[in-house]
């Protein structure tokens, strides 16, 4: 098969477009699980696609291929260019003009008079176009049928097709877009909308994790399971596992995201292992939506329960609740603490001991989960107690460790 | 189901190129125009030679084209659904927009499907009609190149009044706020959008007048130890700044980062997160911060 830019598989560019985004320091020969010509190939697309986005740097292990961007100064988000380069048959993209060009008059045509037609009115003006036949045409019909851009209907006892109905202002929609095509989860489909308005920059974000962008195909296939309340089987990877796929069966209940560091999780009920649990997007390799569940209301009764005491994305192992204090010691100027304790803190509470004193008191299933966030009060935290002692002992060592890194011992990483 | 050949950029870029043709515009080099503005790169290599070799038999030898109908196709079931679930979108009360042709049509989510574990509590009112008004008026003065005057409570609580030129609405999903990036004669100036009080429409501005300021970038250069998914954890924290990582040893790595020195602060609790398997190599003022924080909490520490 000679090079091409379009893909038909999303999920090897998957790996590479995260690889480049966010390593970016391996050079050609570290990427040894895929062939070199696999490599090369698929680093052109990526160039292909974003452009300026991607850049290079030698070193002595040879080329690294890195996507720089920073996403606060960048109009729109370069990774969505992805999902825009699926490949297609000649006929594909033949058919797909012909059959809206017939049907933009607004009549409903049967199969054979649209095969007719395209042979009437576009073939006979090309010398060597070769005709479509009933069966292809009438596949095509019905994907697009599915789609939604056409309608069926039964005229006697044939099939009719026209064109869907397009009421839809999508001028007025102009600002709306440019604001949730950057800041949807899904806000991929806003560049697939035909006849976008094209507005002016007027938007731009901070703290704005694109990566999620290539997780989008997972994303709408669970969204849509979830919107029937239907059951999903999911393959998926882990480290602990080897990177080898499983496949698991399980009830969607919510998404996660983490607005700190971008990564997205479904957190699900696991039908095998009787309990919930979260799976990173970004090791989910597919999803099968299978029967609606009966029981979805029981399900989501769970999650009820459960949402009081998840600190990140975590339910623990097994379901042990972990209680931690802090008490923060605050200057009289630095009352801005206090505020941020109130603001961050996604569950527990925040009391006021003295002027100078504010403390916070919390149970959740994985009080591990809570280590970067208090590491972020080093300096003010006057006592620390967890009933789970291996993550008080793990706070102090980071202490320790943080002053021997800082005051003096140059090797101490 | 959302990866389709039909949402791709080459069904785009061929059908601007019918377009053309129909309204008899269309030349060789317009053809290629439209095909690098619509497409990729390399695509210039392909959608010409498809076309002229009547692969795609949609362009006749003279550049017309036997189509007819300009229409576009019309918006999928996938996309409707999309814009269904918008309409639920707590922030959807700041945009103006008609819903005609979404009835009946179930949304892909409603907004509860998402969560936002870690976002700060104190997002802002999105429902309160005063921060609608002043949304709509800065959105407004922003696409027709015109100054607003605002009032606002800073930081320290004082009321201040600007005559500004607003260049950006910057939003920021983990804080859950608008902000407005605005200069005026001899400053430039962020301002949250909470915090403004009064804000009116005024005369346009010239061109000359639109000078916004470009952001101070600063650099912090850290060494990491991939210990505890360290690595991927810190190359995704940070992966919306620009960065550049080195391998430089057995699990360990340098890391530059580029950041703006409004955000200085912010970035050292960041750096700290990570405890001890990130040190920072520079600037001196970041490590200066990170040693006084740290000798802080050790004497808290030992005062116990």
């Amino acid at each position: 098969m000679p090079y091409s830019e379009l893909i038909k598989n999303f999920e090897r560019i998957r790996d590479y477009m995260r690889q480049f985004y966010v390593y970016g320091f391996k050079s050609r020969s570290e990427y040894d699980s895929k062939s070199a010509r696999s490599y090369d190939n698929e680093r052109r697309r990526i160039e292909s696609w974003l452009g300026d986005y991607m850049s290079f740097r030698t070193t002595a292990e040879g080329k690294n291929v890195f996507i720089s961007v920073d996403s606060r100064a960048a109009e729109r988000n370069p990774l969505y260019n992805a999902f825009r380069a699926k490949s297609f048959t000649d006929g594909s993209i033949t058919l797909y003009f012909y059959i809206l060009d017939l049907l933009s008059g607004g009549e409903t045509l049967s199969v054979q008079e649209i095969v007719d037609g395209i042979s009437e009115k576009y073939l006979s003006v090309f010398e060597n176009a070769e005709e479509f036949d009933v069966s292809t045409v009438r596949k095509k019909l019905k994907e697009y049928a599915e789609l939604g851009i056409l309608k069926a209907e039964k005229r006697g006892k044939e099939n009719v097709f026209g064109l869907c109905e397009n009421k839809i202002d999508l001028k007025s929609w102009s600002e709306a877009l440019a604001f949730y095509t950057e800041e949807d989860p899904l806000g991929v489909i806003g560049t697939f909308l035909p006849k976008k308005p094209e507005s002016e920059i007027v938007f731009r974000f901070k703290h704005h994790y694109i990566l999620n962008a290539l997780d989008s195909d997972i994303l709408c296939d669970i969204l849509i399971a979830m919107s029937e309340h239907r059951c999903v089987e999911v393959a998926a990877t882990s480290k602990r596992n080897n990177d080898v796929i499983h496949i698991h069966n399980v009830y969607p209940m919510k998404i996660y995201i983490s607005t700190q560091n971008g990564r997205q999780y479904l957190l699900c009920y696991h039908y095998a292992y009787r309990q919930p649990m979260f799976f990173r997007l970004d090791s989910i390799h597919s999803v099968k939506a299978g029967a609606a569940e009966k029981q979805h209301e029981k399900y989501e009764g769970y999650y009820e329960k459960l949402k009081e005491n998840i600190w990140g994305v975590s339910v623990g192992e097994p379901f042990s609740m972990d209680h931690i204090e802090i008490v923060l010691y605050i200057e009289r100027e630095e009352e801005f603490i206090a505020r941020r304790l109130e603001r961050e803190k996604r569950c527990g509470k925040v009391e006021r001991l003295d002027v100078n004193r504010v403390k916070f008191t919390a149970d959740v299933f994985d009080a591990g989960e809570m280590i970067p966030w208090i590491r972020t009060f080093t300096g003010r935290i006057e006592r620390l107690s967890c009933s789970n002692k291996s993550v008080e002992k793990q706070i102090f060592a980071d202490f320790d460790a943080m002053k021997a890194l800082y005051g003096g011992d140059e090797d101490a990483l | 189901m959302l990866f389709n050949e039909i949402y791709g950029k080459y069904f785009a870029a061929v059908s601007e190129i019918i377009k053309a043709a129909q309204s008899g515009k269309l030349t060789e080099k317009e053809l290629y125009a439209i095909v690098q503005r619509e497409a990729f790169g390399e695509s210039a290599l392909t959608i010409p030679q498809m076309l002229k070799e009547e692969k795609w038999p949609v362009l006749k030898k003279d550049l017309s084209t036997p189509l007819e109908h300009t229409s576009e196709r019309p918006l999928t079931l996938l996309e409707k659904r999309w814009l269904k679930s918008l309409v639920s979108d707590p922030r959807i009360k700041l945009f103006d927009f008609s819903a005609e042709g979404l009835e009946g049509i179930e949304p892909l989510y409603p907004p509860e499907t998402f969560v936002y574990f870690d976002r700060y509590s104190n997002g802002d009112p999105f429902d309160d009609p005063e921060y609608i008004h002043n949304f709509k008026t800065v959105l407004k003065a922003i696409k027709e190149k015109r100054k607003v005057y605002i009032e606002f409570t800073g930081h320290r609580g004082t009321d201040q009044k600007r005559n500004c030129i607003v260049h950006r609405l910057e939003y920021s999903s983990k804080d859950d706020k608008f902000r407005i990036i605005a200069s005026g004669d001899r400053y430039s100036v962020i301002i949250n959008m909470a915090r403004i009080t009064k804000c009116e429409l005024m005369g346009e501005y010239s061109e000359e007048e639109y000078k916004p300021k470009m952001p101070v970038k600063k650099e912090v250069v850290f060494e990491l130890y991939d210990e505890r998914n360290a690595l991927e954890r810190a190359m995704l924290h940070f992966s919306h700044l620009e960065k550049e990582t080195e391998k430089i040893g057995d699990k360990k790595y340098r890391v530059k980062l580029l950041y703006e020195q409004e955000d200085e602060t912010e970035i050292l609790i960041r750096l700290l997160s990570f405890g001890p398997v990130l040190k920072v190599l520079s600037p001196q003022s970041l490590i200066a911060q990170i040693r006084k924080r740290i000798e802080k909490q050790e004497k808290l520490r030992t005062q116990k």
